[in-house]
């Protein structure tokens, strides 16, 4: 080609005439070469574009494959930062109509690996060849999904998807609350996550980088008080029980336990109303503990001291019927005895002192008539009397005609201990560095008096309370023996027991609220079913037993109220200095 | 001009290849990142589970039975001092207040 360019260009004799097409030629030429340089260059890049954008459509097209949602929770730890609650990757079936061969062989095979399998519902949902998508089995280990691949069933295939764990089974099953199928929260501290800590949707098996949810749970404590309660549970025949440990300054709650129990991985569990959480999600008329409510309420209102003497010896007329002592003592009692024999004459004397409205107002002062709210959820509203008439205003002193829950309760109690700080229960861990504000309820003094009645009733020989009182700690606590309301008035014998007690009880610093439900009346109770005999030593084996994993020290060393080491500050000099000795 | 343009078609073609080269070059290194990025995510899950069944296996539930079979039992109150130094002597006194190892060799 170029040779035959060469000779026309250099030729001196070409025509004249033709000399001018060849100069016009020239531009021409060059233009169109520019043309096809753009048209080289323009190739390329759109060469480089295309290259560029399969990446891209990958990545979309598996974002359109998902067909639902899964989300990524952050774990759930105690106040240590042991482990509650996890996600972990599980293995999901799933099947495509349209790409199964024999529906029968994989209804056949597949349940000779899950033989609780609905084959009808099954079959049915694989003959609809307008989806593309049908869930068989979710939430698989990886051995059963192991198994299910060995099958070779063509038409069926895994997606990774995150489940919710719980390592400690059962423990602290009801504050923790439960998930749905698709990984969020519909319960307890689960929803709480939901709701204001915030929860990932992710696609695959991602788990989330959120940092973990703090509880102010202790998974020591929480286990020591759900294994006393089996234990008591057995001892007395209960139907159920219920117990939780509140920091009396922080409103944190250490452990709350309900039996029978639920398991947060099976959340079919909690919808049986005889699982319904007792210390949160349930009222009860929590009998002779109120007693310490009505008896700050004459202590604070001015309406009598501890050593004002009552004459309890006749039973009071309340309307229709008359409140009397379970066992009277026979003779005038001054306050302080009115709470160690617990009697309800006397409580009712001191209500009336009040009268109904100064009750009604302690009580809301107190935060016992309002709903209250925590993380897990809202706490059941009290039952409140439709009257407060002066016979409401006396069984209420005693603890019957008012239902709350224990949770709310025990805040209330802990305001009566602690100096008359307001509590509001939590179940998060509180920052170290953050100070609650103090409102204040009632007198410090006021509160004095009944960590001074409390104490008396434990360590009193005729006190309700002194099954509970254990070596190295000084307890303080008041029984209470609740008859269920039934059908047609109260049922005998079939009552709550509970015991309200705090420690150590000089400076409050732990209060444990002990309920059994419907003890019977066995032998290691003495044939009775008072709380004296059955929900006192119970706390006080609970309070033996926490005490040393809350690091409480014994009232006999002096002052000191924690451990000062913990063998961290164990190091070798020490051992070297009594080497030397 | 032929120079130029032919100087430009030597570039074009150049440039052509060296930007494909590049483009292939970030595409493997992008498969790379990918891989890695699952594998990180692998070891992410892999230790979710492993944590998982840490807990599952300390769990007091199981713990308790282990250590009450081992003759242990809960923590008891007494065994609770203010300093180290009262534990050791409480420790010492315990033990029929014999003398430690090192005393004897004295």
């Amino acid at each position: 080609m170029s040779v035959s360019i060469t000779p026309e260009r250099g030729e001196p004799d070409v025509p004249p005439e033709h000399r001018p097409r060849a100069r016009a030629n020239g531009p021409l030429r060059t233009l169109i070469a520019m043309i096809l340089m753009a048209l080289a260059f323009m190739a390329v890049g759109a060469q480089l574009v295309r290259l560029a954008l399969p990446s891209q459509s990958e990545l979309t097209s598996s974002v359109s494959e998902t067909v639902s949602g899964n989300y990524a929770r952050p774990d759930i730890v105690d106040r240590n930062g042991r482990l509650l609650a996890s996600d972990v990757e599980a293995y999901s079936l799933f099947a495509d109509p349209v790409r199964v061969l024999d529906r029968d062989e994989i209804v056949e095979k597949l349940a000779s690996v899950f033989p609780d399998l609905d084959a009808n519902g099954m079959r049915r949902d694989l003959a609809d060849r307008t989806r593309r998508f049908v869930w068989l089995r979710r939430g698989l280990s990886p051995g059963t999904a192991q198994e299910v691949h060995n099958l070779g069933l063509p038409g069926l295939d895994f997606r990774r998807e995150l489940r919710r764990a719980y390592p400690g089974g059962t423990l602290a099953g009801h504050v923790l609350g439960s998930v749905n199928i698709d990984n969020r929260g519909v319960a307890g501290i689960e929803r709480y996550v939901d709701d204001s800590v915030g929860v990932d949707a992710v696609q695959a098996a991602t788990l989330t980088e959120r940092a973990p949810v703090r509880l102010s749970l202790d998974l020591g404590v929480q286990h020591a008080v759900e294994s006393e309660l089996e234990d008591a549970m057995r001892r007395f025949e209960a139907k159920g029980a219920a117990g939780l440990v509140l920091d009396v300054n922080t409103g944190e709650v250490l452990a709350s336990a309900s039996f029978p129990e639920v398991d947060p991985g099976r959340p079919s569990m909690s919808l049986d109303t005889a699982r319904a959480d007792k210390i949160a999600g349930s009222t009860f008329e929590l009998g002779s503990v109120f007693k310490t409510v009505t008896l700050a309420l004459a202590l604070e209102g001015g309406y009598a001291r501890l050593d004002t003497v009552l004459d309890v010896r006749q039973p009071l007329a309340a309307g229709r019927f008359s409140i009397r002592d379970l066992h009277p003592v026979g003779r005038p009692l001054s306050v302080a005895e009115v709470f160690v024999h617990s009697s309800n004459v006397g409580a009712a004397m001191l209500a009336m002192r009040a009268g109904p409205q100064k009750l009604q107002a302690f009580l809301q002062q107190l935060g016992l008539l309002t709903p209250m709210q925590t993380e897990a959820g809202p706490i059941a509203s009290p039952q409140l009397p439709s009257h407060w008439g002066q016979v409401e205003t006396m069984t209420i002193s005693y603890g019957h005609g008012l239902a709350v829950s224990p949770l709310q309760f025990a805040a209330a109690a802990s305001a009566l201990l602690n100096g008359g700080i307001q509590v509001r229960p939590t179940f998060l861990k509180r920052a170290p560095d953050a100070e609650p504000a103090r409102v204040p309820l009632l007198s410090a003094a006021t509160s004095a008096y009944m960590r001074e009645l409390m104490r008396l009733n434990v360590t009193d020989p005729a006190g309700t309370g002194k099954r509970a009182a254990v070596p190295g700690y000084a307890i303080g606590g008041k029984t209470g023996t609740a008859e269920i309301a039934g059908p047609g008035g109260y049922r005998e014998r079939a009552v709550i027991s509970s015991f309200l007690a705090a420690f150590p009880i000089d400076k409050p610093k732990y209060l444990v609220f002990v309920l059994l439900f419907e003890p019977k009346p066995t032998h290691a109770a003495g044939g009775e079913v008072l709380a004296a005999l059955n929900a006192a030593p119970t706390t006080g084996r609970i309070i033996a037993r926490i005490g040393p994993v809350l690091g409480m020290m014994s009232a006999s060393a002096a002052g000191a109220s924690g451990v000062a080491f913990d063998g961290t500050g164990f190091d070798g000099t020490l051992a070297a200095k009594y080497e030397a000795q | 001009m032929r120079i130029v343009n032919l100087a430009a078609f030597a570039l074009a073609l150049a440039s052509a290849f060296l930007l494909y080269g590049v483009n292939y070059d970030t595409r493997l290194l992008e498969g790379r990142v990918q891989g890695q990025e699952r594998s990180i995510d692998e070891a992410r899950n892999d230790i979710a589970v492993l944590k998982a069944e840490r807990a599952h296996l300390a769990r007091p539930e199981r713990i308790e039975p282990i250590a009450r079979g081992l003759g242990m039992q809960p923590a008891a109150e007494r065994q609770l001092a203010s300093s180290p130094e009262e534990a050791m002597t409480r420790a010492l006194a315990q033990s029929g207040a014999t003398p430690g190892p090192a005393a004897q060799g004295r």
